[in-house]
């Protein structure tokens, strides 16, 4: 067997160094050992440090299976079924329409129909590491829109299984709408049992890996996912689906814990060299081919996640900037579009998908930290019809939810509607304002009198509330910021 | 949780412990990864944007802890 290691480490090695230097200004990862791949292999003149592609092919897809696996193990099932109607809704607008428009190009491009399937997915699944290191490095943990911004990746990662399961027999070959129909029942099948095994079989599974020792823990997992992955090729179900519902079903062991700890390098390394093997397989000369498909791609996906973001922020009611940060931290698109990519290429699909993926997710590598460090901008001049009016004020405000006298909202309608201590002194007043703590209304810090301010300061009650039609924000005076509700809660739940 | 304590969970990264110090111009966030690096915003301004982000090692934050919570007592 021939055993190429001077290549593969170097390849890895300057792929993890030019990785490296690109964390420093703030480009994520995936991208840059993807294109150190399209540098270094026989596809682009100079240097060609991997002659033989296929030589990684076996570390490449070990990769692919511990990335879905990983996402499966973590995937925070509970947390996502108790977050609320509200996330569901923002998160299926967000995918209906990055899907759709990713779909719609697909079509208009003519390259097939199996080939748009696999360009609707690979434009509309946003990359959840992408997003989150975002979110850390921007330090925008506290703002109020980062719930919702995870919880949308978070169900982006539910949506991806079933797009693979549905997407298996368009990447099978074959023909016929019965074939289809079978492969189509065959891999929705597998699924369903997987899905019994995580619910009802996770004891049986934990039995078989559980051991105390790291060690072998480590081994059996590695074995059982594999073989696991292996199977689900056999059957006519991706590796990759298998893959991540193996990982749903060990995250419902006692396991998962240390599971997580110890796939997590090696997911790392592996992930490393799929990204890289991905980049070799393609031809530098090809990506100019593609450049114009792409621009529209990325133009494409600008808008759909932009009207995503404000979607998502008419439903949670934030204002201008929760709504442009939304949509700019999920743009980037990373190793889910890679994966449908490699998955579409091995199976014989137009080859054009690879250039034209590789270009794509390169491309918003590059905008996303920019355009989501630069959101207020966008916040800017966005129109205050598409979201609630009584934000004009603060359209670029952070939103923060890190006030700690949530627990005082105890009142949030009234019948009142008149300023009671002006009407007593005869005054007039121009908008009025609720204590959510004991419900007295009184008038705003334009109107002469200023009662609510003046009943804030007297009684210590923390947070009013505007009683405008068309308002609805709320405003502490003890922390001075604007507070929501945390996702999750449903905002009436303090009403009694 | 504690009084004047609000815990958010973060799907993905961890958790979020908001910690109410009663004044509007300091205060302080703790995200505690999964991973179990802890994030410290701090805020000493009335605006929702932090005035200082430190990154600790669960072992430096267990030190920040000691000493906050006088444990660590050393001539």
């Amino acid at each position: 067997m021939h055993v190429d290691l001077v290549g593969l480490g170097a390849a890895v090695l300057i792929a993890g160094l030019v990785a490296r230097a690109g964390r420093r200004v703030g480009l994520p990862t995936v991208p840059c050992y993807m294109v150190i791949g399209i540098l270094l292999g026989p596809g682009t003149p100079g240097p060609t440090l991997i002659e033989h592609p296929e030589d990684l092919a076996m570390l490449a897809a070990l990769g692919l299976i511990l990335l879905l696996f990983h996402l499966g193990v973590e995937f925070p099932v509970e947390q996502v079924l108790g977050s609320g109607r509200r996330l569901f809704i923002a998160a299926g607008c967000y995918i209906a329409m990055n899907v759709s428009a990713g779909l719609a190009l697909g079509f208009a491009l003519g390259w097939g129909t199996s080939e748009a399937l696999v360009i609707g997915g690979a434009l509309g699944i946003s990359s959840s590491a992408i997003a989150t290191k975002l979110l850390i490095e921007l330090h925008r943990l506290t703002n109020a829109e980062t719930p919702v911004v995870l919880g949308i990746i978070v169900i982006e990662d539910i949506f991806l299984a079933f797009y693979l399961a549905l997407l298996s027999p368009v990447l099978s070959d074959s023909d016929s709408a019965a074939e289809i129909l079978r492969d189509l029942a065959v891999s929705f099948g597998f699924l369903l049992l997987l899905f019994a095994v995580a619910r009802y079989g996770a004891r049986l599974v934990g039995a078989l890996v559980g051991t105390r020792e790291d060690e072998l823990l480590a081994v059996l997992v590695i074995g059982l996912v594999v073989l696991v992955a292996g199977v689900s090729e056999e059957v006519g179900v991706s590796d990759a689906i298998g893959a991540l519902l193996i990982g749903l079903v060990v995250s419902r062991t006692a396991v998962r814990e240390r599971v997580e700890r110890l796939v997590l390098p090696l997911r790392d390394v592996f992930a490393a060299v799929f990204f890289v093997s991905f980049g070799l397989s393609i031809d530098v000369g090809d990506l100019g081919s593609v450049a114009v498909p792409v621009a529209v791609a990325v133009c494409l996906t600008l808008i759909a996640n932009v009207a995503g973001g404000v979607v998502a922020a008419r439903l949670f009611g934030f204002n201008q900037r929760g709504a442009a940060n939304i949509g700019l931290t999920i743009l980037g698109r990373g190793e889910f579009s890679l994966i449908l990519a490699t998955l579409a290429l091995g199976a014989g699909l137009d080859a054009r998908i690879g250039p034209f993926v590789a270009l794509y997710v390169l491309v918003l590598a590059i905008l996303s930290p920019l355009l989501a460090a630069n959101s207020h901008y966008l916040a800017r001049i966005m129109p205050d019809a598409l979201l609630r009016p009584g934000w004009r004020y603060v359209r670029e405000e952070t939103i923060s939810t890190s006030c700690t006298h949530l627990d005082q909202i105890k009142i949030t309608t009234t019948d009142v509607d008149v300023c009671p201590a002006c009407v007593a002194d005869g005054e007039q007043w121009v908008e009025l304002r609720l204590c959510v703590t004991c419900g007295n209304v009184g008038c705003c810090d334009d109107s002469p009198a200023r009662h609510a301010s003046a009943h804030a300061a007297g009684t210590g009650h923390p947070i009013m509330q505007s009683l405008e039609d068309g308002e609805d924000w709320r405003w502490c005076f003890v922390d001075e910021t604007l507070v929501r509700a945390p996702a999750g809660t449903p905002v009436e739940a303090g009403e009694k | 949780m504690g009084q004047g304590v609000h815990v958010q969970e973060l799907p993905g990264i961890g958790k979020r412990y908001d910690i109410d110090l009663g004044r509007a111009d300091q205060r302080v966030s703790v995200v505690v990864r999964s991973g179990g690096v802890r994030d410290l915003y701090v805020f000493t301004s009335t605006s929702a944007d932090p005035t200082a982000v430190i990154e600790l090692s669960e072992e430096q934050a267990r030190k920040v802890g000691a000493v906050l919570s006088a444990t660590f007592f050393e001539a």
